[in-house]
């Protein structure tokens, strides 16, 4: 094989490579549920819950929190930005505030407490990792189908 | 003249026949259907962009002489790969579809060599051969898919794999990619959802077989698809050029299958590539092409024909016999008597031409003598 042709096939992979690494920084999904809920900082701050959040990710309304609500919503990278309006009590005026965080790469799903995040409390705070619960699934639950042309047993 | 005049008749009716006779079938099951013309254009934009980049990974083989590569289910087994890695990645969007494209090339290479060498080998029989492997690779697709997924390979979400532990589940949801491609560049013209960003793909795809078909490559898998012998004796490396097409093919597939995919939204993990191939190859052939004759026209004349007697054919025969499956017994009928019929076709040309040359060599013997 000639160099040249072996460097380009070289360089052809590298871009490849490269343009795959790019793609899994930024398009990297998330789950972020937003949680409307009063939380007790380990220095025994409480951030207390306002009356009702209304949060928008991307110009979508991602759910009007009440006190005690979980909204949620789907973004790709890391780069997280936010737009709330706050009313801190019923038939208080709204208050409106940008935020914006990075949002950690191995974490699918992501739980932030919005009423620690407005009090300025510290990353471990208000932001842990969502865990699904384990569903107990039966093993023959899902048969797999291989075969389009497979034999009906005669039981 | 006359005589000219009416064999180059007689060939248009044969190249066209297969068209003309979809071209009766819709016209009569269309207005008993009762589909509304806007349902019907919308259905048909929508799975030319979802189709069109598959069936066109079918014109370089032919280009190269080696018939329909029923061989492209490798290249959709390969897109399956990417798409379902890229989901428990959590590659989301655009970049997981860039992703899966990427997965797949390496894997679609190296399949299409593999097919390639072996349809080498069985030079005259290509179609039933690359059919045939493309059944042994599914056997090795299940084994990767549904044992070494999740026990080598690691899969994280147990959305993916199966309650056991290891191995995919019969569907895979892509919700997280679906219709990003098609709804990139919206744009709605009386009611018509057009997929801007997937027909641009397959602008360029169609651009760049034309381009192709112009390169020293090109020429040469045109000579091979031509003759074999002539195309040896001018230095062609013959087995290189036929294994190039495959692989390009295998690859355009692969990619083809992502694009596909992604306007489904779920793959349906054991059963999504098995019958692309046989689809996408009698879609080509109901456009007009042959074994040994495609075009860029074929391909789009195909998905039209095909897809709008694959909607209307259900309502069809409901509104005919009262049962639906009865239009998609008749569907399926049709998909797999055209393949048939065209292969007919083919070998009888075949045979046709080698008796006309057998007989002008005798004529000229005896004219020697």
């Amino acid at each position: 094989m000639k160099k040249r042709t072996f460097l380009i096939r070289i360089l052809f992979v590298a871009v490849l490579i490269g343009i795959a690494a790019v793609m899994c920084v930024i398009g990297r999904g998330h789950t972020v549920y937003f949680d409307n809920k009063t939380v007790t900082g380990p220095d025994g701050t409480v951030y207390e819950a306002p009356y009702q959040i209304q949060v928008f990710v991307e110009d979508e309304s991602a759910g009007k929190l009440k006190e005690g609500d979980r909204g949620m919503a789907s973004v790709m990278g890391q780069d997280f930005k936010m737009i709330l309006h706050i009313t801190p009590e019923k038939d208080a005026k709204k208050v409106g505030s940008a935020v914006s965080f990075k949002l950690p790469y191995n974490m699918d799903g992501v739980i932030i407490n919005l009423p620690a995040l407005l009090g300025g409390a510290p990353e471990d705070v208000y932001m842990e990792e969502f865990v699904p619960a384990p569903v107990e699934e039966d093993e023959d639950e899902e048969v797999v189908v291989t075969d389009e042309f497979e034999m009906p047993s005669e039981e | 003249m006359k005589k000219k005049s009416s064999r180059s008749f007689g060939a248009f009716l044969r190249s066209g026949s297969v068209p003309m006779m979809f071209v009766l079938i819709c016209a009569v099951c269309i207005p008993l259907s009762g589909l509304s013309p806007s349902y019907l254009i919308n259905e048909i934009v929508t799975r030319m962009g979802r189709n069109a980049f598959l069936i066109l990974s079918l014109l370089i083989p032919i280009m190269a002489g080696m018939g329909l590569n029923f061989g492209m289910t490798l290249g959709a087994m390969a897109g399956e790969i990417g798409l379902i890695l890229a989901s428990d990645w959590q590659i989301v969007g655009i970049p997981g579809m860039v992703l899966a494209m990427i997965i797949s090339v390496p894997i679609s290479i190296l399949l299409g060599l593999f097919c390639g060498k072996i349809l080498n080998m069985a030079k005259g029989r290509e179609m039933i051969t690359s059919h045939i492997i493309s059944y042994f690779i599914n056997g090795v697709y299940q084994l990767v898919v549904l044992y070494l997924m999740g026990s080598v390979i690691p899969i994280k979400h147990s959305s993916i794999k199966l309650p056991r532990g290891y191995g995919i589940r019969n569907t895979v949801s892509l919700l997280s990619m679906r219709q990003k491609l098609d709804n990139l560049i919206p744009l709605t013209v009386r009611g018509v959802k057009i997929p801007v960003a997937t027909f641009i793909i397959v602008a360029i795809l169609c651009v760049f077989i034309v381009w192709f078909t112009r390169t020293k490559l090109g020429q040469d898998m045109r000579a091979v698809g031509q003759d074999m012998e002539v195309a040896r004796d001018a230095g062609i490396n013959v087995e290189r050029t036929r294994i190039i097409s495959i692989i390009l093919s295998t690859v355009l597939a692969g990619i083809g299958m992502v694009i596909y995919l992604q306007n489904m939204g779920n793959i349906a993990t054991y059963s999504s590539h098995s019958q692309i191939g046989m689809f996408c190859i009698a879609a080509l052939l109901v456009g007009g092409a042959s074994v040994d004759k495609a075009s860029i026209w074929n391909v789009f004349l195909g998905v039209i024909l095909f897809h709008l007697m694959f909607i209307v054919a259900p309502k069809a025969g409901a509104a005919i016999t009262g049962d639906s499956m009865i239009g998609e017994y008749f569907r399926v009928f049709v998909s797999y008597a055209v393949i048939t019929v065209a292969l007919v076709m083919y070998e009888t040309n075949k045979r046709k031409a080698r008796s006309m040359e057998g007989e002008r060599l005798r004529l000229e013997q005896e004219e020697e003598k």
